[in-house]
């Protein structure tokens, strides 16, 4: 089928999500500057999936992710492609990807994917990058630059101290609120690659930046943190739309800085309290954020989903799906110049469950 | 008829919400009033509302089989089938949605539709039912003392009124659980009822969705769930499915959305199993269908959206399989989050039973026994 | 005989002085003790919660509740309507470990159940009570 662009196929009525999503009037507003380069695609990020023993796997992390492959196939028009946010595995064991890759494979379209440290501290990255390819990589999609990040790497110093096995590093990694880990970086040889690329293009282009870790500083003790952060951002700066998508920390997050629009995605997996909640530290959520609703533990999925991403003139719109919750849009405001939450960004409309204390 | 009335209408005037449940929710333009009740109890049980006079409300929600009619799916106009089970009417006044899908606001809503659909009433639209209504002295005199109404203004909102203030007054709680729970009876429940409330609450995962609370059970949290009911029908076809419906719906000029959707949903299978998905279009609402309240369960088999399992044995096994017949079966795809394998042993599914049986009010096991 | 009585006496009082022996005395000795009594108690706690539970399915605590956030103990007791009534902090503890984590629960009053309260609440201290809030 003909890939139509949004406003085509809105003309034709026969749009599967679009106009359930925002209202019509919204939808042409977004487009309306008569591009023809607008385009969608879909997110998936953290399912996780962790190995028992044998062919047994942790059932929550695999209907996590087989439901957020079912309902992205739903999409009509298909997405462009989907991404895959990073931490396929919880323990990188090549088990474990393996299996979450298999239950990949039911996804339909191109799939792009980033590292997460649970995919890579076991092997650095080894069986990851046989299966998938190079963890940082560049492409051009419809007048967009899409660059890829591996922004989980840490100092050597801590990656190779004497571990009394790989598994361990593995575990110490993986335990968010680890008193003895390491902050992630994008690192020194990463963000020269980074210049070179970036150096090809024009500052015109709109950028859209994939990492795993939030190339932010919004909590150092949970490892929501790229600890340089300011100098990937200052090669950022001088593009006119920037936007960074990142996983991690498995909850809705987005903040403006300068240029360059911050979204979180959510977690098929599991969700995360938001930092602010531990009152023994301080930490730094963005102000504009207005927080996804307190799960309820019973319902496994809730406070988990995916998301697809609307790309209208170089900036994005966030289209949360979220299970057992009312769905979510974060917009880009052309007026005010950073995402906007399209029903709850004034403090009057936030409902109880936003209310994490 | 009079007597039922008599039976549930004396304690309801009293306004004394029944044991283990809260007050009726009454909504402030449709206040009760003994005539409008009894209006709406005639109008429950006028088969003339149908293409072949045949067909009433109480067709399918008839009072003698826990206001349901203990088939799988429900046969209307012509004995002509649809795809889902009759939910009972008892205690629907506590729901927020009607309807499996949840696509009807209110009582008042859910009375209009089942007349004009092809498998149910058969009618064409309401004109008919109209017509009959306003060429009825006892109607007129009726509608005229209750709504202050001419025969001639007569309207659908009208009789979705009134009976929906029938079904206000089907309301039943005081069942042995009840007793044992709110009333202090500890006597109440037996043994194995007892350790079935407890599996009930606890390894049976069963109160998340069917409420039990500290002063109140309504047994339903009025919410849509996918529990893996009927999913084997779509299965492999939940997109081209979802797509079609859709694209049929976007087309429809001569219905409203609504009605376009209540037609659908009963007259095609696959499409009855998107569930709340063909009333929201949200992905994450694939194959969800509405909490049924457990009250009087053992009188309302077979049980389920589309009637499928006949014992309350059966349900619990599907349970126990973590949403599915056998423990082989393949899980949905859009299976909800709090469903999984349980592994109750052989008595604790007994007990599960056991409790659900002590749900049934002593009114309505009277009234089924008539 | 008086004599002895009276150096009885006075070692008492010697003894008294130095050992609290007066049940509503305790010093600032019993209170670095009793401390460390607690502390062994909250590090017992806090490895429980990060992988000490042996469930079937691997999970821990810390997965969902890093530095046990979201826990929210200074609300308890409270209507947890997970279980339908209102209960005190274990047993929503023991709600998690036996949905979550799919193992046995832990009874009431074992020492486990008292290490894991202790962590929890320790990781919150500092934040009023506020028993009832959901």
């Amino acid at each position: 089928m003909k890939q139509l662009n949004r406003r085509q196929f809105l003309k034709r009525g026969g749009a599967l999500l679009a106009a359930g999503s925002l209202p019509f009037s919204l939808v042409e507003v977004a487009f309306g500057k008569g591009s023809e380069e607008n385009f969608t695609f879909a997110y998936i990020s953290d399912s996780h999936i962790t190995h028992i023993k044998g062919n047994q796997f942790v059932r929550n992390w695999d209907r996590g992710l087989i439901r957020a492959i079912a309902e992205t196939n739903l999409m009509d028009p298909r997405p462009d492609f989907t991404f895959y946010g990073g931490d396929i595995a919880q323990l990188g064991k090549p088990e474990e990807i393996d299996h979450g890759l298999e239950i990949l494979g039911g996804l339909r379209g191109k799939l792009y994917q980033v590292m997460g440290e649970h995919d890579y501290y076991v092997d650095l990255g080894e069986h990851w990058r046989n299966q998938l390819g190079p963890d940082h990589y560049s492409f051009d999609h419809k007048g967009v630059h899409f660059v890829v990040l591996n922004s989980i790497l840490t100092t050597d110093e801590w990656t190779h101290q004497n571990w009394e096995t790989p598994m361990h590093r593995m575990k110490a990694m993986a335990r968010l609120d680890n008193p003895n880990g390491s902050p992630f970086m994008v690192g020194d040889k990463q963000r020269e690659w980074l210049k070179n690329d970036l150096d090809k293009i024009s500052k015109d282009t709109p950028v859209i930046v994939f990492s795993h870790s939030p190339l932010q500083k919004i909590y150092k003790g949970w490892n929501f943190w790229t600890d340089d952060a300011e100098q990937v951002q200052a090669l950022l700066r001088p593009f006119k739309k920037v936007t960074v998508l990142y996983g991690h920390v498995h909850q809705i997050q987005y903040n403006q800085i300068d240029n360059i629009s911050f979204h979180a995605v959510m977690a098929t997996a599991w969700p995360w309290p938001y930092p602010s909640s531990y009152k023994q530290a301080e930490s730094h959520l963005p102000k504009l954020t207005i927080e996804m609703n307190r799960a309820d533990p019973f319902h496994e999925r809730d406070a988990t989903g995916w998301q697809f991403i609307n790309v209208a003139t170089g900036n994005v719109d966030m289209h949360y799906l979220l299970p057992d919750n009312q769905n979510r849009i974060v917009g880009f405001d052309r007026e005010l110049g950073h995402p906007v939450d399209k029903r709850y960004q004034l403090s009057k409309n936030a409902i109880p469950p936003q209310r994490h204390y | 008829m009079l007597k039922y009335i008599l039976l549930c209408c004396i304690p309801f005037l009293v306004t004394a919400a029944p044991l283990g449940l809260p007050p009726v929710p009454v909504p402030e333009n449709n206040q009760q009033t003994p005539e409008k009740i009894a209006l709406g109890d005639k109008l429950y049980h006028d088969k003339r509302f149908s293409a072949d006079g045949k067909v009433s409300c109480a067709t399918c929600h008839e009072e003698t089989k826990a206001f349901t009619d203990n088939l799988p799916v429900s046969k209307g106009f012509r004995g002509l089938t649809g795809t889902r089970n009759a939910p009972t009417v008892i205690n629907s006044a506590y729901m927020k949605t009607l309807f499996w899908d949840g696509r009807e606001p209110d009582l008042e809503g859910q009375s209009k539709q089942p007349p004009i659909n092809p498998v149910e009433g058969g009618l064409p639209d309401h004109i008919p039912i109209l017509k009959t209504i306003t060429s009825d002295p006892d109607y007129q005199v009726s509608f005229k003392k209750v709504f202050n109404v001419a025969a001639a203004d007569i309207t659908m909102e009208h009789v979705s009124k009134a009976i929906a203030s029938f079904e206000r007054t089907i309301v039943s709680g005081n069942s042995p659980f009840d007793q044992y729970q709110y009333g202090g009876n500890k006597e109440a429940l037996t043994v194995a009822q007892i350790r079935g409330l407890d599996l009930f609450r606890n390894k049976g995962r069963c109160v998340s969705c069917h409420r039990i609370e500290e002063t109140q059970a309504l047994f339903t949290d009025n919410r849509f769930h996918n529990i893996g009911i009927g999913f084997k029908k779509i299965q492999g076809k939940e997109d081209e499915t979802a797509h079609n419906f859709l694209q049929q719906k976007r087309a429809e000029k001569n219905k409203s959305a609504k009605d376009f959707v209540d037609i659908a949903v009963l007259s095609n299978e696959r499409v009855s199993e998107l569930g709340r998905f063909a009333v929201t279009e949200n992905p994450t609402n694939v194959g969800a269908f509405k909490t049924s309240t457990l009250r009087n369960i053992e009188l309302t088999a077979p049980y389920m959206h589309d009637g499928s399992l006949e014992t309350l044995e059966d349900v619990v096994d599907f349970y126990n399989n973590g949403g599915r017949v056998k423990e082989t079966d393949p899980l949905s795809n859009f299976l909800a989050g709090g469903i999984r394998p349980l592994d109750l042993s052989d008595e604790e599914k007994a007990d599960l039973v056991s409790f659900l049986k002590a749900l049934t009010s002593p009114k309505i096991a009277k009234l089924a026994k008539q | 005989m008086i004599k002895i009585t009276l150096t009885l006496a006075i070692n008492l009082l010697i003894l008294a002085s130095s050992q609290a022996i007066f049940a509503d005395e305790f010093t600032t000795e019993d209170l670095q003790r009793w401390q460390a009594e607690y502390q062994s108690v909250l590090d017992k706690g806090e490895k429980l919660f990060h992988g000490g539970i042996k469930s079937k399915n691997t999970m821990s605590c810390d997965q969902c509740h890093p530095n046990a956030t979201n826990t929210h103990p200074e609300t308890y007791p409270k209507f947890q309507q997970q279980l339908g009534k209102v209960v005190v902090l274990g047993e929503m503890i023991n709600w998690c470990i036996m949905n979550p984590l799919e193992t046995d629960p832990l009874p009431l009053d074992s020492a486990d159940m008292a290490a894991l309260q202790t962590y929890i609440t320790h990781e919150r201290r500092g934040v009023k009570l506020e028993p009832g809030k959901h």
